[in-house]
């Protein structure tokens, strides 16, 4: 069958600002949106700009706005849409630097910001750092997370203000905090209490509807909101 | 699983605020169950609409109740008691809502210089309609 894809398109060296540019292309219900993507680069337009890496949903390079929707390309079929035209969108919140492609220089800094990686200065065991089954399920869901921005760039509170560290930052702290190996959560609970960290959030859920992992974020968030208020990170 | 804690972070601005308004949420809805169930208990038994509801619920104070029919008015509600109950009702609704302002426009300007300018306003605005509300409870 026959699909209308329709590509919010800006090329910095050309365009004042961004259009619309529709192409069609020749589709399987079963296509990914990333297919669709491809046959146009690939056949009809090869100046089309956009991030992909390993095309599966784990590396986390093209998420963009689909239908309105922030998605992984790579994992949103045809057959998944509403008939007629796919629309594609780079993600909200980030500048653009070329068609589908945004600066994610912002969001890794404040990916940066939350220090997402185990720090324990106790002297390590002969073997390794046992961690009983319950104490691995309490971050597991937490653990999902690929950095695609999906849950950041589907957030109002990010879009009207990127110094918030937003959701995505927020839950690679949660992997941490509640590592049972790890010893800097206070550290993390103060960066996260400041004027752009938790209490950014309103609760909007539009970031758990965004992501493409299913992972809980508000309710990640509101954990660590706890966690600030009593100390305790069960 | 052990029971894991870490020191508390020190009180940020943000999180008082944001503990505050889930008190103040929680004690407007209490205070204005008790001013509704005693308007009841007190006899008010006609013009049930909205509007009289709300005054009941948020403003007890004989000068919101007097065309409810209570029997004796100005005994039932012209008392220290509800004076102090609807000091109370007022300072946490104009501080959970301006509060609410607040969180909006931080939201936006984040800590630009506009930020302590428009908190000061805001503060300022709190200000006068705290004195205005506490001068109308006790002065009428």
């Amino acid at each position: 069958m026959e699909i209308k894809v329709k590509i919010l398109r800006f090329n910095p060296e050309t365009d004042k600002r961004p259009h619309y540019q529709t192409f069609r292309v020749e589709a399987e219900p079963t296509d990914r949106v990333l297919d669709l993507l491809e046959k146009i680069k690939g056949y009809q337009d090869g100046s089309l700009a956009f991030r992909r890496s390993c095309a599966h949903g784990i590396c986390g390079s093209d998420a963009m706005r689909i239908n309105g929707m922030n998605r992984l390309a790579c994992k949103t079929l045809v057959k998944d849409l509403s008939k007629g035209t796919i629309t594609v969108e780079p993600l909200l919140g980030l500048s653009l630097i070329k068609d589908l492609i945004v600066d994610m220089d912002p969001f890794f800094e404040h990916y940066e910001s939350v220090m997402p990686y185990l720090v324990n200065d106790e002297p390590p065991p002969l073997k390794e750092r046992l961690q009983s089954p319950e104490e691995r399920e309490r971050f597991d869901d937490t653990t999902k997370c690929i950095l695609c921005a999906a849950c950041t760039t589907s957030c109002p509170s990010f879009w009207s203000n990127g110094r918030y560290v937003g959701p995505a930052a927020i839950v690679n702290a949660h992997r941490f905090i509640f590592d049972s190996r790890d010893r800097a959560g206070a550290e993390r609970l103060r960066i996260l209490s400041d004027q752009f960290g938790v209490y950014r959030c309103h609760t909007i859920f539009n970031c758990t509807l965004a992501c493409p992992r299913e992972i809980q974020i508000t309710k990640a968030i509101g954990e660590i909101k706890r966690a600030i208020a009593t100390g305790s990170l069960d | 699983m052990r029971n894991r804690t870490v020191p508390q972070p020190a009180m940020s601005f943000e999180y008082i605020m944001w503990m505050f308004t889930r008190i103040s949420g929680l004690a407007l809805l209490f205070l204005g169950a008790v001013s509704l169930v005693m308007a009841f208990v007190m006899g008010a038994r006609e013009l049930l609409d909205m509007p009289t509801l709300a005054r009941w619920t948020f403003f007890p104070n004989p000068n919101h109740v007097v065309n409810s029919k209570i029997p004796d008015v100005t005994q039932g509600w012209a008392n220290a008691y509800w004076q102090i109950m609807q000091i109370v009702i007022a300072f946490f609704g104009i501080s959970h809502g301006l509060n609410g302002l607040r969180v909006i426009i931080e939201d936006y300007i984040g800590n630009t210089i506009w930020q302590p300018m428009l908190r000061g306003l805001i503060f300022l605005v709190w200000l006068f309609f705290t004195i205005m509300a506490v001068f109308v409870i006790l002065a009428s």
